[in-house]
């Protein structure tokens, strides 16, 4: 092994090192929401037992010892903090946290796995919010978000318009003629075709951009490339080899963000969901009390639920205290089925 | 010239225009100018918003340089690339960039608008190849080797693939002659237009490597019938890091367009001239 080698993995580790600093931080955090006090001797104790206990060979139990009770007083701080919790689904540098990252720049991203995770824990009071996709220009709705809209008892705060630029990334110093594979999300691999086909990649389907991103930055595997954010290259400390490699060049996602709570300030927008009688024209009466009121749609869409019946998504302009608005929703309510409206909120496009 | 099949001249006289983002190449005078290599940010778009101004109508930059000697500067590669683009943005100019790998044509056409095959790639016949099949237009550079039957072959290369957006681009070519770096063969303008359809171009700053041989051989070239120039353009010409002595300042190529222009301006009063009796 040559001196460059050795420093190579030094740097791989401190990355691995870094990225669980992270993920230990934001369990911390989360802790916060679950105790009384900040402070919490007894838990302190163990955790710098355990540590001085676990120490093995260079790792010295006072070295171990004293690292993690500086890790400790940086929790404690960070929870004294007390930043805004927002989830995601995915892993970080997902477009969601980028969404996240848009709509408040000092709120803590916590990732999840699963949309209906982050419905949870927001409902639970774990999260203060959950950002999540709901539509794509070119993808159409999020299905599993869409289900989930259709029975939380979440508001809808906040909305965020942003522009999906995908990056083909690459591992740092890797050789981008070498590149034959490209990992990603099936979705982002569809909206990249023509990229793909003129520079004769493989695509690999993989669960996630970001995680895409984040197994390149783990195993480096020789020929790979990933499809994901800009922020995922910066998060993993990866190359970019191009920026806005999308065959279309309108390519946007509509965020939502979700919270126990209604809107405090006026909105300009409203999002409802209900399901129309399953008989003729049921659907068209209430749209008509829309039209009526001069309200504007801005989207309207059906999703299958139980087999045969539908939840109608719709957004309109308009705030919720205006008397037209009012009006509208009341007659809706009494004219579909379990209509509800999801949230007055304002809607920023980047 | 008799097995020159796509390249050859058509009866109709008919000549190609090769279209680069909406720039006709190959109608009125196209002048590409920029650094011989991208060597930084900073360099490369101060350069680019000078030619712009001066009118150059394309921005050179190298990004991946074929060098005499394994050890002198090579190009920044990807980065110079990526720079490229930039400098696009800035001054919407088209981009025209070598490429001397195979592997990379797919990758450099992601940048540029133009891929160039240099003098010295210009019988790498798999990369000739490549370069057809990318689509994208291309700017063939005549071998300091060749003759004009072997370079008009290599152009029928390029359009065997399906790729008929090729512009020739004279540099000069070795003889015994050891005053300038390479004789420019001005005469080949001449051949290229009866034998072609395709645009010509002259490069004055390889053809010669003489700074003070730029200017006289710009307004020869273009006299004689080239449809377009390649010039080398640096912001500080004596800070290069490759072909410091042949490239011009932003000062100095200005000078050059306007002395072109007006020549240009000219060219059909001459051209409408006829023979009259004694």
């Amino acid at each position: 092994m040559t001196l460059e080698e050795l420093r190579k993995d030094i740097d791989t580790i401190d990355a691995h090192i870094l990225s669980l600093l992270g993920s230990r931080m934001e369990k911390a955090l989360l802790t916060r929401r679950l105790k009384a006090d900040i402070r919490d001797s007894d838990r302190e104790a163990f955790v710098l037992t355990h540590i001085a206990n676990a120490s093995r060979g260079l790792v010295k139990p006072a070295f171990s010892r004293e690292l993690f009770e500086r890790v400790i007083v940086e929790s404690k701080a960070m929870q004294t903090e007390n930043p805004v919790v927002a989830g995601f689904q995915g892993e970080h540098g997902a477009f969601s946290e980028m969404a996240i990252r848009a709509w408040d720049g000092k709120a803590a991203a916590i990732p999840c796995r699963e949309f209906e995770d982050v419905f949870e824990a927001v409902e639970s009071g774990l999260f203060d919010v959950g950002v999540v996709p709901v539509e794509n220009t070119l993808g159409g709705v999020v299905g599993a978000v869409a289900s989930a809209l259709a029975y939380t008892s979440l508001h809808v705060v906040a909305a965020i318009d942003l522009p999906v630029e995908h990056c083909l990334i690459s591992p740092p110093g890797a050789d981008h003629r070498e590149i034959r594979t490209v990992y990603s999300h099936p979705q982002a691999l569809a909206q990249c075709r023509r990229f793909i086909e003129r520079n004769r990649l493989r695509p690999e389907a993989y669960y996630d951009t970001a995680g895409a991103a984040r197994m390149l930055q783990e195993n480096a595997p020789a020929g790979a490339a990933a499809i994901a954010s800009r922020l995922a290259a910066e998060i993993y400390d990866l190359d970019i080899i191009k920026e806005g490699i999308q065959d279309a060049s309108i390519n946007r996602t509509r965020f939502f963000i979700l919270a126990r709570e209604k809107a405090r300030d006026e909105g300009d927008k409203c999002s409802v969901v209900f399901r129309a009688e399953d008989k003729a024209g049921a659907l068209f009466k209430v749209l008509e009390l829309f039209a009526k009121k001069e309200l504007n749609l801005t989207r309207i869409e059906s999703v299958p639920d139980k087999p045969g019946d539908y939840a109608i998504f719709m957004d309109f302009e308009g705030s919720a205290g205006d008397d037209p608005v009012k009006a509208a929703l009341d007659a809706a309510a009494s004219l579909a089925r379990d209509f509800r409206l999801l949230g007055c909120y304002r809607e920023r496009k980047i | 010239m008799n097995n020159l099949k796509l390249v050859a001249a058509r009866p109709s006289g008919e000549r190609t225009i090769v279209d680069v983002l909406g720039l006709r190449v190959g109608e009125g005078l196209c002048v590409i100018a920029g650094p011989c290599a991208v060597e930084s940010e900073d360099q490369t778009i101060r350069t680019a918003v000078a030619v712009k101004a001066a009118g150059a109508k394309m921005l050179r930059g190298g990004a991946f340089k074929p060098r005499t000697s394994p050890y002198a500067f090579q190009g920044m590669g990807l980065k110079a690339l990526k720079i490229l683009a930039l400098a696009r943005r800035e001054t919407g100019l088209p981009i025209v960039t070598e490429v001397i790998d195979t592997r990379d044509v797919s990758w450099v056409g992601e940048y540029a608008d133009v891929l160039q095959i240099g003098a010295r790639n210009m019988q790498n016949f798999s990369l000739l190849r490549e370069a057809g099949k990318s689509g994208k237009p291309i700017l063939l550079k005549r071998g300091m080797y060749s003759t004009i039957e072997e370079w008009l072959n290599c152009a029928e290369y390029i359009l065997a693939e399906g790729n008929d957006k090729v512009i020739l681009c004279e540099r000069g070519i070795r003889t015994f002659e050891t005053y300038t770096r390479n004789t420019l063969d001005l005469s080949s303008i001449c051949a290229v237009r009866k034998e072609t359809h395709l645009p010509i171009f002259v490069d004055p700053s390889h053809g010669t490597g003489i700074l003070s041989m730029i200017e006289p051989m710009s307004l020869a070239a273009v006299m004689a019938g080239a449809q377009g120039l390649e010039i080398e353009v640096h912001i500080s010409p004596s800070s290069a890091l490759s072909d410091k002595d042949q490239q011009l300042t932003p000062k100095e190529f200005a000078l050059l367009m306007r002395k072109l222009n007006r020549l240009h301006e000219f060219l059909p009063e001459l051209a409408a001239m006829k023979g009259e009796e004694p």
